[in-house]
């Protein structure tokens, strides 16, 4: 097991992070969105790694199998040829590099911060139920029963809106 | 990881792909041949005893035909899914259990290739995978008839997904685990498909819808469509589209034996025969069906699956829970 999981690490995490560059470099719509699909899928594999198989079929369940789809469907219908883009190009890549600065920033001070030095633990134990269904819905419906129950309102929300915005007339 | 359990996953794994290729012809074959005698006629006969080897003649054919690709096609995304359609639905075969544990060579060894105990989510996320083989085929086509056939079926299997899931939720929450195994160890005194007879309609209906078969073969009605999303398709990626349609018929038809109709248990026989003899029987069922239903008109197909199966799962649902709830209290 120790000699296979730093190879599983190493391709899962090797693929998303090609999937990832192919995403943003890509031209063809269609094809990033597939990229993107690799991603979350390589992705999920990262998280059976850390034994945590329950978030990874959902992984793939709602956002590979659901939400990209209608991605590619959206895509695919309007038939988008290049890209058209909100900002100037100046603009954009301004932004971008802001923002990657930002999150490198955010990163350093997440590893350097003392509190990482010092939870140099070599092997934290898991209790035997880790990451199991009944685990996080356990934790779900007691500790986090508001945020969730908030999270569910939200999304009531935006039926409720996509409805209200479909089936208004336009005169 | 010994070398005895790389051993016996290798084993097992030959042996699924194996019945899967081989099972593939079979039923294929009987479908034609009871179609055939349903509509008075008697179907393939000329090649080998009872026309047996009709299927294999007709592979060699797919085999040995020229593969085209159109010219203004996206060829990655061509090749690439017919081949999606075939992994997604031999990587869902990995977690049926075609029976209970045997003791061999002094080893434990369980029926099926691997048990993870969220066996019932992965098969529920390789199916979900699966929509991708037939929407990217109609997409990458770059003509219209596979697009119109993809973009339904899209929408068809995203639909039909959610009705499917819930439905199973009802045996989950009996059973308290997501391991089919585990499911399928829980039915020996009584087969969920009693308790849960409505979620295994809907699953039922939800599946057939899933695996694109009549009466819900909308993506490929070829009175309106040609041939839906394989029209482009030709040599043996258009065997892979077929071959992944009934590998998925047989993923479906597994899940449904293993959660609803007691898995490998029977008297008398041992488990795996128990577990052939109820997938025929399923797949006879398919058969059947595709006989005897018309093809239901999309907008009813969409109207089906969104305000009759998804809100009778969804009671299915309520009424399992509060039954378990007051039982435990």
């Amino acid at each position: 097991m120790t000699l296979v999981e730093p190879f599983l690490f190493a391709m899962f995490g090797g693929t998303a992070i090609g999937c990832a560059l192919g995403v943003v470099f890509h031209r063809n719509p269609v094809h990033c969105a597939l990229l993107l699909v690799g991603v979350l899928l390589s992705v999920s594999g990262l998280f059976v790694l850390l034994h945590a198989p329950f978030i990874a079929a959902l992984q793939v369940i709602v956002y590979a199998g659901a939400i990209m789809v209608l991605f590619l469907f959206v895509v695919m219908l309007l038939n988008v040829k290049g890209e058209s883009s909100i900002l100037t190009p100046g603009a954009a890549k301004g932004f971008g590099i802001l923002f990657a600065l930002l999150g490198f920033v955010e990163l350093l001070w997440t590893v350097l911060s003392p509190a990482a030095e010092s939870s140099g633990i070599p092997e934290a134990v898991l209790p035997a139920d880790f990451g199991s269904p009944a685990a996080i819905g356990r934790i779900l419906y007691t500790v986090w029963l508001f945020p969730f129950e908030i999270t569910s309102i939200l999304l009531l929300v935006a039926v409720v809106g996509a409805v209200v915005l479909a089936k208004r007339k336009f005169a | 990881m010994d070398t005895a359990t790389l051993i016996e996953a290798a084993i097992k794994v030959h042996i699924v792909l194996g019945f899967i290729l081989l099972g593939v012809p079979l039923i294929v074959w009987m479908e034609r041949k009871v179609i055939g005698h349903m509509q008075d006629r008697i179907g393939p006969e000329r090649v080998g005893p009872f026309g047996l080897l009709q299927t294999i003649a007709d592979g060699i054919k797919l085999f040995m035909k020229e593969d085209i690709i159109p010219s203004q096609a996206d060829k990655v995304v061509f090749v690439l899914a017919p081949a999606l359609t075939v992994i997604t639905a031999l990587v869902a075969t990995t977690v049926i259990p075609w029976g209970d544990t045997v003791q061999l060579f002094g080893r434990t060894i369980g029926l099926h290739i691997t048990d993870v105990n969220i066996a019932l989510l992965f098969v529920l996320g390789a199916t979900s995978m699966g929509v991708y083989g037939i929407v990217l085929g109609g997409w990458a086509s770059n003509s219209k008839y596979p697009l119109l056939g993809g973009l339904r079926s899209s929408a068809q299997m995203i639909s039909y997904e959610l009705a499917q899931g819930i439905a199973l939720v009802g045996v989950i929450l009996m059973t308290g685990t997501l391991s089919l195994a585990e499911i399928g160890r829980a039915q020996k005194h009584m087969w969920f498909i009693v308790p849960q007879f409505v979620g295994f309609v809907v699953y039922l209906l939800a599946g057939i819808a899933e695996t694109n078969r009549a009466p819900f073969d909308l993506p490929e009605a070829e009175t309106e469509l040609v041939a839906g999303f394989h029209t482009e398709f030709s040599s043996m990626k258009f065997a892979f589209y077929f071959l992944g349609e009934y590998a998925n018929m047989m993923v479906v038809s597994g899940v449904a034996i293993t959660v609803f109709l007691g898995a490998w248990q029977g008297p008398f026989l041992p488990g795996p025969v128990w577990f052939l003899i109820k997938l025929t029987a399923f797949l006879f069922f398919y058969v059947w069906l595709r006989a005897t239903f018309p093809r239901l008109r999309y907008d009813q197909l969409m109207a089906f699956g969104w305000k009759v199966l998804l809100p009778v799962s969804l009671l299915n649902l309520v009424v399992t829970a509060t039954v378990l709830a007051f039982r435990g209290s």
